[in-house]
């Protein structure tokens, strides 16, 4: 494996590292590769770096499972699943050629197939962390199944590093398809409501979806013989459409100084009036740049969905039991030295939903 | 604590049809589907409505009485046995189903409500509640949140927690929490997923919406015998390794198989050592290919014969055998008892051989019938509980049987959940540091540890005991 990833396990030194800051009563800020910083997503003043704790520590392809360091490159991950005919199960972004498995499952954010598939939360199996008390603490494990106590790993999932300082992930993975093709329609926007009870009818095939720029593109994955009987009714043109740019926020779309993602339950329409607007996931997530923002949360939250704001102004987050998350927050870490200013920033305000 | 004081405010807060607290009316709800453990409570609330489970939360805080929630009793962990001085809360009588989505495809539900009704109720709208546990006629939406629930069908399409997209909770201070929602993403600490599997110790749940599955097109069941359960385990793994994720891949052995056929006259060969069950489901062309696919690699691996089910009826037994399988070694045994380990798909071949040399110092006898896609065992102990020492024997094989899951890289329960059963393991499954961090989410989430106290979590004085007495033993 050596061949496609480096090694280095620094777990030691990293438990120091948090220990001595406890000692010191000192505030840490956790960072992999800091790629999605410019997402608003890594602390500032970051002083703990995960990055050169990696490698891949087991990958049997038989078990679908592997595990990895969190300062593991993704990039790297990927190809080494991919020689074995495997992918992650989740759709997980990869903003760059840096960025790391830790700070993937700390964002815990999903790429377009999500939507058709599972998210990155329901793959993450087990994993080790240093706690806030100093000590490494390994929840879950490798196998599919594991009910015995509370599920401190999926926890990890979304946190944004302020649980813990995350050593190493397990996660789920899915073989690769056999044959994957995208298919273009010229479709205007107040026509996609239509559409969507189309793609239903797809399904199991159809592997994700995405509307920009009066074009529908939707992405069909499965065994040839399958895809070759059913694509000649399909409709629509064959297109090389860049699924990875959009997984990865990359597409030129995302460059925007104001950009924000509204998540809505599913078939939910949404007038959205300022701004220029990409949908994917079915029209369940729409990713609005140059939008305003307090006017986009007031209409998601109507609608029972929430907004995110990666650039641009910020709103206050809105998170179910505000006061579930500041126990478990001191559960994890009684001195609260972990990312302090995401915790309040992301988890700690806002009212009760 | 008073417990005069909290019935008192009981009969005031619940109409007295709910409110049981004569030994005969209580003697039914003394303990779960794993009768070895039972007690009798102060007293047993029916709950009709969230109001009701509001009433009790808030009561027993005020009163610091000890709450055991129970749904359908089917807990096969004592995860539902009562505690003596406390209150047992039963939510299997708010079992409404609510709202069907057809467009969401969700379905909104009360805790009491039985999974099988759910599938049922969803089948106009073609769609199904996927998870499938063998008690799925009997056992509550509610505990199968609890206990994170598995089922034959969970390889490909997920356990509960992978299915069940909102609920809500009342907390141990007698508030009502909403988690998830809808949308597919959710801001915050994933709170769903902690409440999955958390056993009733962190809250009640009154209410499930859960994700439905769009029936499959096409749904095609192949058998395969073996004659050696080492090739039927490894066979497991080449199926995987082909690239095909089956609807279901379910295993038995010579001693399951002989059992179930008795029982039920399905089909199974007599003579081989294992058979594994598989289902393929979905677009009937992916299905075809992949039929072709795990028929090459069960010849491959050395199946004896393999046979494609003719049509529905014939799927249909081939399943009930599977499904009934633990009543029917129920006949073949005065007594039997049912772990539930979880280990690496490549070890199913090691642990099963190292089960059947356990079970031999022992004197026992074990028959498997288990998930072998996911590395789910159950292993079923036959005995005679009239016998003098049984019960020690059965539970130190069972230790055995669960330390060995541990050690090949494997966990305690699958699905099954730790209740009281298995709070002896979780010594062995984590250290001191990892059960003080679970004592500390218990904690946070219910400071005066009310709900359902004795389970789950062992005390680290407790664990230490426990490791103690089992190096004594080697
Ligand atoms: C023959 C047989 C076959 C089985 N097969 C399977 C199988 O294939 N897969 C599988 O996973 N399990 C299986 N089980 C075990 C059992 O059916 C499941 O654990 C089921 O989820 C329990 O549901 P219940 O409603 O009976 O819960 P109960 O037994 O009543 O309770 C189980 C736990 O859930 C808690 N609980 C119940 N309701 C609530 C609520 N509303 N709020 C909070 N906590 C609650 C209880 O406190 C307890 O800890 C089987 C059991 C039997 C008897």
């Amino acid at each position: 494996m050596s061949e496609f990833c480096a090694e280095h396990d620094r777990s030691t030194r990293l438990q120091a590292q948090v220990q001595e800051a406890l000692a010191g009563a000192q505030p840490l800020g956790i960072v992999g590769s800091g790629s999605r910083a410019s997402l608003g997503l890594v602390p500032a003043g970051a002083s703990l770096s995960v990055a050169d704790h990696r490698g891949v520590i087991d990958y049997q392809p038989d078990e679908l499972v592997i595990r990895a360091r969190a300062g593991t490159r993704l990039i790297e991950l990927e190809h080494l699943l991919a020689s074995h005919g495997q992918r992650f199960a989740a759709d997980i972004p990869v903003p760059t050629a840096e960025s790391t498995l830790g700070g993937a499952i700390a964002c815990g954010w999903d790429g377009p197939a999500r939507s058709l598939g599972v998210s990155l939360r329901d793959t993450v199996l087990g994993c080790r962390l240093v706690n806030g008390r100093g000590e490494i603490v390994n929840f879950g494990g490798q196998v599919m199944k594991n009910v015995a106590g509370y599920d401190l790993s999926r926890l990890q999932a979304g946190a944004l590093g302020t649980l813990g300082v995350i050593l190493d992930v397990s996660l789920r993975l899915a073989p690769l398809p056999e044959k994957q093709v995208t298919r273009a329609f010229a479709v205007r926007r107040e026509e996609l409501e239509d559409w969507w009870p189309r793609c239903r009818e797809l399904r199991p095939l159809l592997s994700a979806s995405c509307w920009r720029d009066g074009q529908l593109y939707l992405r069909l994955s499965g065994r040839a013989g399958a895809l070759d009987q059913v694509l000649p009714s399909m409709g629509g043109d064959d297109i090389a459409f860049d699924w990875k740019a959009l997984r990865d926020l990359r597409s030129d779309f995302f460059g925007a100084t104001g950009l924000a993602c509204l998540f809505l339950p599913p078939r939910t329409p949404m007038a959205i009036q300022e701004g220029e607007t990409l949908l994917d996931w079915e029209g369940a997530r729409i990713w609005v740049r140059g939008g305003n923002h307090p006017e986009l949360q007031r209409a998601v939250q109507d609608a029972g969905g929430f907004l995110r704001v990666l650039r641009g102004e910020a709103v206050p987050p809105v998170v179910a039991a505000p006061d579930w998350h500041r126990r478990l927050k001191q559960a994890f870490d009684p001195r609260g030295i972990f990312n302090p200013a995401i915790f309040s920033d992301q988890f700690g305000g806002g009212g009760e939903h | 604590m008073s417990a005069e004081a909290l019935l008192t405010e009981l009969r005031s807060r619940l109409p007295a049809e709910c409110l049981l607290t004569q030994r005969e009316q209580i003697a039914p709800f003394e303990c779960d589907a794993l009768p070895v453990y039972c007690s009798r409570p102060l007293a047993v609330v029916l709950a009709q409505s969230e109001a009701h489970v509001v009433a009790v939360a808030t009561a027993c805080h005020r009163h610091q009485v000890p709450l055991v929630t129970r749904g359908a009793g089917t807990g096969l962990s004592a995860g539902a046995k009562p505690i003596e001085a406390g209150v047992l809360l039963v939510t299997a009588a708010m079992n409404r189903i609510l709202e069907l989505d057809r467009d969401a495809m969700t379905a909104r539900v009360e805790p009491g409500a039985v999974n099988l009704q759910v599938s049922r109720a969803a089948a106009p709208l073609g769609l199904y509640y996927a998870p499938d546990p063998s008690s799925q006629i009997a056992c509550s939406i509610g505990g199968n949140v609890a206990e994170n629930a598995g089922g034959v069908h969970c390889l490909k399409y997920g356990v509960t927690v992978q299915n069940v997209v909102a609920l809500r909770v009342v907390t141990a201070e007698g508030q009502v929490v909403l988690l998830g929602s809808q949308c597919l993403s959710q801001p915050g600490y994933d709170l769903l997923a902690l409440l999955h599997g958390s056993e009733g110790c962190l809250g009640i749940i009154t209410e499930v919406t859960v994700k439905l599955t769009p029936l499959p097109e096409d749904t095609r069941t192949l058998m395969a015998d073996f004659s050696c359960v080492r090739a039927a385990s490894d066979a497991v793994s080449a199926i995987v390794r082909a690239g095909v994720i089956p609807a279901a891949l379910e295993m038995m052995d010579a001693l399951a198989i002989s059992a179930t056929e008795a029982f039920c006259h399905a089909g199974y060969a007599l003579d081989a050592a294992a058979i594994l069950i598989i289902d393929l489901d979905g677009d009937p062309r992916e299905v075809e290919a992949e039929l072709l696919l795990v028929e090459e690699v069960l010849g491959r691996s050395g199946a004896t014969r393999v046979q494609l089910a003719a049509d529905d009826v014939q799927r249909a037994l081939w399943w009930k055998g599977r499904k009934s399988a633990f009543p029917a070694i129920g006949r073949l045994s005065p007594d039997y008892y049912c772990i539930d380990g979880t280990v690496p798909r490549h070890r199913i071949g090691d642990v099963l051989e190292a089960i059947q040399s356990f079970a031999v110092n022992y004197d026992l006898r074990v028959a498997n019938v288990f998930h072998a896609g996911d590395g789910n065992l159950h292993p079923i102990i036959m005995f005679d509980g009239r016998e003098p020492d049984v019960l020690e024997r059965v539970e130190r094989l069972a230790a055995d049987i669960l330390e060995y899951c541990i050690a090949v890289g494997g966990s305690i329960t699958g699905e099954h959940g730790v209740g009281l059963e298995k709070i002896n393991q979780m010594a062995v499954q984590f250290s001191d540091a990892e059960i003080a961090q679970f004592m500390a989410i218990k904690e946070a989430l219910d400071p005066q540890r009310l709900l359902n106290p004795d389970k789950q979590i062992p005390e680290l004085a407790r664990c230490q005991e426990y490791r103690a007495l089992r190096r004594s033993h080697e």
